[in-house]
């Protein structure tokens, strides 16, 4: 339920119905109470609408400027984002998930006698090599560091 | 809406390189960024630095800047962080409106004297005292509604509060204002009925 006050303020700031309007108008013209209330809310919001805003010392924009020159400059977050990276990066990850799929199912023995699997095996162990390993895990660290970097940079506003 | 779109044409001056450009958009929005941060810090030095602050963080994520509100409410939000970590850091004791000593208090004596320095304060003062009496948020609040041209939700989006608790905070100030400012507005009134 709202207050005598609330409900002046709402139509004061014309955020009522067109109904509630009215009525509104009707207790102020018809009822002191609500008269009286209206009178001095209203000097109020005349006496804010007044307000003035202060002023930033003359040399403001001068000193926002030098220190916004020594800041890198911005660029759109379209353009951030090169859409040829999110490609290759995901290009990477499917070739990977792709060859342990094919290893995974090539280790895999089917017993149903029904099912004729042709032999597909492939001797992994020739390219799992440990700088196989290590350039893959690099590659992942290197993914996982622009992410960081690109994570922290938003994190910073 | 004028204002909105060259806003808009200034940031994509600056994002595709001319970065010059920034100036002017700090030249348009420095006053309100200032006035909010004295809003929260209470006095000048403090708000300076949060104002340069703020535009200096605006400039850092200009690319983020999603063009789907305005950029003032983006700015203004800015500057709400930007006011609250200074804050923080500096432990500012906040006003209290209960707390007597920064009650605006017009008139109280009967001297002449004192009288007549009284009446030749401009009303503005004491309504910047009365304001500066209220609490940072409610403060903001007044400000980005009557001069910052701001809808309730508006408001809420750059002080990370919901539409109904601005509209409540609002109501609240008005109220402690209208207290506060009684002496002033006695005349007025009278004139009003």
């Amino acid at each position: 339920m709202k207050t005598i006050e609330e409900q002046i303020w709402d139509y004061i700031d014309d955020n009522l119905t067109i109904e509630e309007k009215k009525a509104i108008a009707a207790k102020i013209a018809s009822d002191q109470t609500y008269r009286t209330l209206y009178q001095e809310l209203l000097a109020v919001n005349l006496h804010l609408g007044k307000l003035e805003i202060d002023m930033p010392p003359m040399a403001f924009n001068r000193k926002v400027m030098d220190l916004v020159g020594q800041e890198i400059a911005p660029v759109s977050l379209k353009t951030k984002v090169d859409l040829r990276i999110i490609y290759a990066v995901a290009g990477f990850f499917i070739l990977t998930l792709s060859a342990i799929l094919i290893y995974a199912i090539s280790q895999t023995h089917f017993t149903a006698s029904a099912i004729n699997v042709p032999d597909i095996s492939i001797d992994f162990s020739r390219y799992l090599t440990p700088l196989f390993i290590k350039i893959f895990l690099f590659t992942d660290l290197l993914i996982g560091f622009i992410y960081l970097d690109g994570f922290l940079r938003r994190k910073k506003i | 809406m004028q204002q909105q779109e060259t806003d808009l044409a200034l940031i994509t001056a600056v994002l595709n390189g001319n970065t010059a450009v920034y100036s002017e958009l700090v030249k348009r929005h420095e006053r309100f960024v200032f006035t909010l941060a004295l809003r929260f810090t209470k006095n000048r030095e403090d708000a300076e630095e949060v104002a340069q602050d703020c535009f200096v963080k605006a400039y850092r994520a200009l690319g983020t800047f999603r063009q789907t509100s305005k950029f003032s409410t983006w700015l203004y939000a800015i500057t709400y962080t930007s006011a609250m970590t200074a804050l923080r850091k500096k432990r500012l004791t906040t006003i209290s409106l209960d707390d007597e000593e920064y009650t605006v208090q017009p008139v109280n004596s009967g001297s002449a004297h004192e009288a007549d320095a009284i009446e030749k304060k401009s009303a503005y003062v004491y309504l910047n005292q009365a304001i500066d009496s209220l609490l940072p948020d409610d403060a903001a609040i007044i400000t980005l509604f009557y001069k910052g041209e701001q809808s309730l939700e508006e408001i809420g989006k750059a002080l990370f509060m919901e539409p109904n608790t601005v509209k409540v905070k609002l109501h609240r100030a008005r109220t402690r204002l209208k207290e506060k400012l009684q002496y002033l507005l006695k005349d007025e009134v009278k004139e009003l009925i």
